[in-house]
């Protein structure tokens, strides 16, 4: 049991893995174990494979500067990786955003009739905002319309992407001075990979700059999209409440795991088990019903719009197998470790791929079409249920925990419940920052990795940072460990809030931590932010506000995108593990101390959790002092 | 006597043992902070190439009958009776490189050192610190073994069998 | 069995160790005209600069000659041996025997041979004691004369300029070490010295030196005068042979040894800079007095005084330095005056950077590198083995001449000191 409390601080995770160990069945622990040492140059950033003369690698410790076989610097190998893992990050972001227009675009004209338009409000928001006409309109030509416009956002060759737009007047202004203003969402991608082909770009600023832009074309452009697109398909989430943790799954009904990222399949899902056909199928298996739970991102979608059960984060995906309960695990895109085909294997467990961008040796792959959205995902379900009675009964080992959440801010919502119930509006938000009862804000975020104890990072941060009075904001991993912890129920307020905090959670009825969502969403945040500087009196740009972000545990080359796009929006950002970018000395001081004067915001590394919450507060009361602000209340 | 030993075969020249030395050698003996010291650490094995274009990861060979010992003119260096490790003093190093000149392997390497304002003749000392030497543990594919002629001699002849026996069953 | 060392240096500590390694019980006896311990020769230049203390650069530590066990007995000089008596008598009178004896009475430094070379001021550059007038008068004085530019005379006004001491090199050739590196390099050298405030002048003698009982003037051969208050030789050693003046033991420029190290009278050896051996690199019988062949011959002659095991194969001219961080070094027959020799030379003075390395027909026999010295003792093995370079040559002058490169053909020959061939590097199997 050592073994597994020094790798997680959640209980249902320390008892899997003791299962894991006993069962001889390897986990990625197990695997970031056996690859130790890792290479110090690949951590340093310093090897590049980019062409055919190398592979080549820098000594970081000869005394004479050396350079690849093609004279690019280390500076140059540095920045050019770093914007490569930006751009992977942001083109999953982004091609999740194209897939949702997709599905909006089949729905609008009627081809995909598992889906329909749920928020007719937000639609015409966004028509207003793309100029679609609206009146005298039936909703689905709005749609299709504004789908082809939006669609026109990634392949847009002239001019600039609109969301960006939405941000506080003089951080545009910024973007544009500094030229990273992004023109299309598919082509600043496009272009970080040309720039960084052998003989482009070989200046470390000017290569970082435009890894910005391309961050920026995913954070106000690809998952803005997904974001608002989601919200329009599958409507937009208002509070809720609902269980986290593996003890969501069921030791006697037909446990479904959907895992992935997009919820044009998981929402489907949601109808889909409630099927009566299915249901009663379920029955004849013996089973009591068909308990659908999420992991991962898609979790947090469908837990963010119907309260469906989240069982676990990027870590827990293996464990959740381990159980011995889950009937069948789906999966779509991204973060879906390849080693669970072989912990499936163990178990009765059934794997299926569904999109035809992720396949599996060995694995069943049924392609998941939005045109026959509901047949084939009740295809899918069906082959659950028929695994039902092949659970090995004496090898069921469900853990206990079970925890209860509140999720489904969004940043339209925030307002309503900050505003108390008649106006909604931001100012008792701004207020209570301004009048010192709340510090500020933090939006803590990202993924797990097992380099960092599994929610160690996230709950050890969140509860630093809430009690000292700043109000957190989570999404993704970072929200699902935070509920685990029972950080995401009101009366973590009474049990881990500052007295200031305390006080607004309990006159407005909300957590210390609010769960504002999937990774996409953490575009929310952005507009959140945007609203706060509206509103007045603290500042006039995102990089004015007392706020700080951090990923303590991030792992994917998607949270190196995020991270970079706050940056660009003029938030301080800190992150656990450093950016594998330490090799050059010129790219982490420009990353993490010059960035600054150019965009308002920078990066720390500080794998310590405690510590970099208290540099997040410590930039925080930086800004309240330029804001010249009330001091704190309660502290 | 225990020693560094290399299987040529699986050396891929990745250059793990001389970070893995450098930071073994360094003040924070951390990866990432001691790319920030100064000066920078040594790494006292160096990956070299054979005519062939082949690897050859090269450190001290802690010879029976050490050239360096008699070319010291500051008596800095020293067969240690018991573990047979040829160590040599860096304090008391005057950095004359009359080992550098003597050492048939070229192993021994004028570097700046914490605490020393002129370079000093530095070498492998085995990592007298660790069970294992840095090098060692770091090497990603065990082309770098630690322990007696014997058990190399071995180790290699039942690598090489089983690699025979692989082809065979493979058809 | 009776074992006596005359000399506490280099050759003598190495031979007590030579001997213990093969008789932990006979005794042995070692006789000093010093009065201590020993101490690293060489590092009379560190001690002069300040960065080494007496205490730092004692050569063992000083349990040494009880832990093995030998009469030390300081302070007194030896002035004639008794060969057919097998003994020897002392400045006293006194006198020791001996069964098997090693004269490792090391060399002094040669004299000008000028009037008033006695007096108080001038001094050689080999002892401690040498050291500590040094630094005493040139402390008061604050500048100081140096006449010879070989590597003693460079040390000694490198250990000065360092201490704060302002030296005039005074060489009688046109350029520093004349004796040790060719041309060009001696060039380099010297342009480095000057660039770091050390003042060289070249074609000087000097020709009388001038004062009371102490050091007041010096009169250059140029009819130049200098005032100064010390002046230190450094005009090379000669073979302290006269104790065995009036013996059968045969001397040319140092005592003949064999490739035993034994003298032509049985059971007698010398070594160290007392000592005439065969040079590997030319062949020639020379006396290089440097202490690394000192610790090995008086090694090698202290275990053959025990049991003739071990063939001394040969001394070698090997010489580094480093002034001012530019390192120097040189090994072998490099000042080339004979036919039948090749020389490649890669040569970038600007950058104080030179490398040349001479062949005879296919054998490397001398080598010089400056700046870049690493993987220099690969070329001292491949002169030593006296192998067949000509499959290297194109790369011999190359920074990335390396052992891996040239191990075929180090690895063939035998008894490299037994170093090389053994921990098997690699076993290939097919």
């Amino acid at each position: 049991m050592d073994k597994a409390k020094k790798r997680s601080i959640d209980r249902a995770s320390q008892y899997m893995l003791e299962r894991a160990d006993k069962e001889n069945i390897l986990t990625a622990w197990d695997r970031l174990e056996t690859m130790q040492p890792q290479c110090g140059f690949g951590q340093l950033g310093i090897c590049c494979r980019n062409c055919s003369m190398g592979p080549c690698r820098i000594d970081p410790f000869a005394e004479e500067e050396q350079t690849g076989v093609c004279g690019a610097s280390r500076d140059t190998i540095v920045a050019r990786n770093f914007i490569r893992m930006v751009a992977a990050g942001a083109a999953a972001h982004s091609d999740h955003g194209r897939d949702i227009t997709h599905a909006l675009w089949l729905a609008a004209q009627g081809k995909a009739d598992a889906y329909g338009i749920k928020d007719e409000e937000k639609l015409k928001t966004l028509a207003r905002e793309y100029n679609v006409k609206i009146d005298e309109r039936s909703k689905e030509e709005i749609a299709e319309e504004l789908a082809v416009k939006i669609f026109a956002e990634f392949g847009r060759q002239h001019g600039e992407i609109r969301m960006p737009l939405r941000a506080p007047e003089k951080r545009i202004k910024l973007w544009r001075e500094l030229g990273i203003m992004p023109r299309g969402v598919d082509r600043e991608i496009v272009e970080t990979m040309h720039r960084t082909h052998i003989g482009v770009d070989n200046d470390y600023k000017n290569i970082l700059m435009h890894g910005f832009r391309t961050a920026l074309s995913d954070g106000w452009g690809g998952s803005m999209i997904a974001t608002d697109l989601s919200d329009v398909l599958f409507k937009t989430p208002e509070p809720i409440l609902a269980r986290s943790n593996l003890g969501t799954l069921s030791p006697d009904e037909v446990n479904v795991v959907v895992h992935g990222h997009e919820p044009t399949l998981s929402d489907v899902v949601v109808d889909v088990v409630r099927d009566p056909e299915i249901v009663e199928l379920a029955r004849k298996k013996g089973a009591k019903g068909v308990n659908l739970v999420g992991m991962c991102c898609t979790a947090n979608e469908i837990l963010m719009r119907h309260g469906i059960p989240v069982a676990g984060n990027f870590l827990q995906q293996e464990l959740a197998i381990l159980t011995g309960a889950v009937d069948l695990m789906m999966v779509d895109v991204q973060c879906i470790m390849p080693a669970l085909s072989s912990v499936a294997s163990a178990f009765h467990t059934k794997l299926v791929t569904t999109s035809p961008k992720n396949k599996a040796p060995g694995v069943t792959h049924i392609e998941f079409k939005e045109e026959e959205a509901y047949e084939i995902a009740k295809k899918i379900i069906k082959m659950a249920v028929e695994n039902f009675p092949n659970r090995n009964g004496n090898d069921i080992h469900i853990p206990d925990e079970n925890q209860d959440l509140v999720a489904g801010f969004t940043a339209e919502n925030i307002y309503n419940f900050l505003g108390g119930t008649y106006r909604a509006t931001y100012r008792p938000l701004n207020d209570a920052i301004i009048q010192g009862r709340l510090r500020g804000l933090a939006g803590v975020v990202g993924c797990n990795n097992p380099k960092i104890k599994h929610n160690f990072g996230h709950v050890e941060m969140a509860k630093e940072l809430i009690k000292n009075d700043v109000l957190v904001v989570v999404t993704g991993c970072s929200a699902i460990a935070d509920a685990e912890a029972g950080l995401l129920t009101p009366e973590a307020a009474f049990k881990y809030a500052g007295k200031g905090l305390q006080e607004v959670c309990e006159a407005v009825g909300i957590p210390p931590v609010l769960h504002v969502g999937s990774c996409v969403d953490n575009s929310r945040i952005l507009i959140a932010l945007t609203n706060v500087v509206l509103e007045g009196g603290l500042g006039e740009d995102i990089s004015d506000l007392p706020v700080a972000g951090a990923a303590p545990e991030w792992m994917s080359e998607k949270a190196v995108s995020i991270g970079c796009y706050f940056v660009a929006s003029g938030v301080f950002t800190v992150l656990g593990n450093p950016f594998p970018i330490l090799g050059s000395k010129n790219v982490t001081n420009f990353l993490c101390n010059e960035v600054e004067n150019l965009l308002g915001g920078r990066f720390a590394f500080e794998a310590d959790p405690v510590k970099a919450a208290h540099l997040m507060i410590e930039h925080i009361d930086k800004k309240r002092k330029v804001l010249k602000l009330k001091p704190l209340m309660y502290h | 006597m225990k020693r560094v030993f290399v299987d040529l075969d699986r050396c891929l020249g990745c250059h793990s043992c001389m970070i893995a030395c450098a930071v073994e050698h360094s003040l924070t003996k951390e990866l990432f902070k001691a790319v920030q010291e100064t000066p920078l650490p040594k790494t006292r094995i160096e990956v070299k190439t054979t005519e062939g274009g082949g690897s050859f990861p090269l450190q001290c060979r802690h010879c029976e009958e050490p050239y360096c010992i008699d070319a010291c003119i500051a008596g800095a260096i020293r067969k240690d009776p018991e573990t047979g490790l040829v160590l040599s003093d860096e304090k008391k190093c005057v950095g004359c490189w009359m080992c550098v000149m003597v050492c048939p392997f070229g192993v021994i390497r004028p570097s700046l050192i914490p605490d020393r304002r002129e370079k000093v003749a530095i070498r492998c000392d085995l990592c007298q610190d660790r069970e294992t030497p840095a090098c060692v543990e770091a090497c990603p594919t065990d082309a770098l073994f630690f322990g007696e002629a014997e058990e190399f001699k071995k180790a290699v002849m039942s690598r090489a069998r089983r690699r025979e026996n692989a082809l065979l069953n493979s058809g | 069995m009776r074992y006596l060392i005359v000399g506490n240096c280099a050759a003598g500590v190495n031979a007590i160790e030579g001997i213990r390694r093969l008789d932990k019980d006979g005794e042995v006896t070692v006789i000093s005209n010093e009065n201590s311990l020993a101490y690293c020769r060489c590092l009379i230049t560190e001690y002069v600069m300040g960065t080494r203390r007496k205490e730092d650069i004692l050569y063992r530590e000083k349990e040494f000659y009880e832990k093995n066990r030998v009469n030390l007995i300081l302070g007194k000089e030896v002035v004639r041996v008794d060969v057919s008596k097998k003994r020897v008598i002392l400045q006293d009178n006194n006198s020791l025997s001996y069964d098997k004896l090693l004269i490792a009475t090391g060399a002094t430094p040669k004299s000008l041979g000028i009037k008033g070379e006695k007096k108080y001021g001038v001094f050689g550059f080999r002892t401690l004691s040498n050291a500590e007038e040094v630094i005493k008068i040139g402390e008061q004085v604050g500048r100081v004369v140096v006449f010879g530019g070989g590597l003693i005379g460079l040390k000694a006004a490198y250990g000065l300029k360092k201490r704060g001491i302002d030296v005039d090199v005074m060489v009688k050739s046109s350029r520093v070490l004349s004796q040790v590196i060719d041309t060009e390099a001696a060039h380099i050298i010297g342009r480095w010295l000057q660039e770091n405030g050390i003042s060289i002048r070249t074609g000087i003698a000097p020709q009388e030196i001038l004062g009371d009982k102490e050091v007041e003037e010096v009169i250059l051969d140029n009819g130049e005068r200098v005032r100064t208050k010390l002046v230190i030789i450094g005009k090379g050693v000669m073979c302290n042979t006269s104790l065995i003046k009036n013996s059968p033991i045969k001397t040319h420029w140092g005592i003949l040894t064999d490739d035993f190290l034994q003298t032509n009278i049985e059971g007698i050896f010398a070594a160290g800079d007392v000592a005439e051996t065969r040079d590997i690199a030319t062949g020639n019988r020379t006396v290089n007095a440097l202490w690394t062949a000192a610790c090995e011959q008086g090694k090698i002659a202290g275990m053959n005084m025990v049991k003739m095991i071990k063939r001394y194969p040969g001394s070698i001219g090997a010489n580094s330095a480093d002034f001012f961080g530019l390192p120097l070094i040189s090994v072998g027959y490099v000042r080339v005056k004979e036919e039948g020799y090749e020389q490649l030379i890669k040569s970038n003075p600007k950058e104080f950077k030179y490398k040349k390395v001479v062949l005879k027909g296919n054998r490397l026999v001398g080598f010089t590198a400056i700046k870049d010295i690493e993987n220099a003792g690969v070329y001292t093995a491949l002169i030593r083995k006296k192998v067949d370079v000509s499959s290297v040559k194109d790369i011999l002058l190359e920074d990335y001449l390396d052992y891996p490169k040239v191990r075929e053909l180090l690895e063939e020959k035998e008894g490299l000191r037994e170093s090389i061939s053994m921990q098997g590097e690699t076993i290939k199997i097919a």
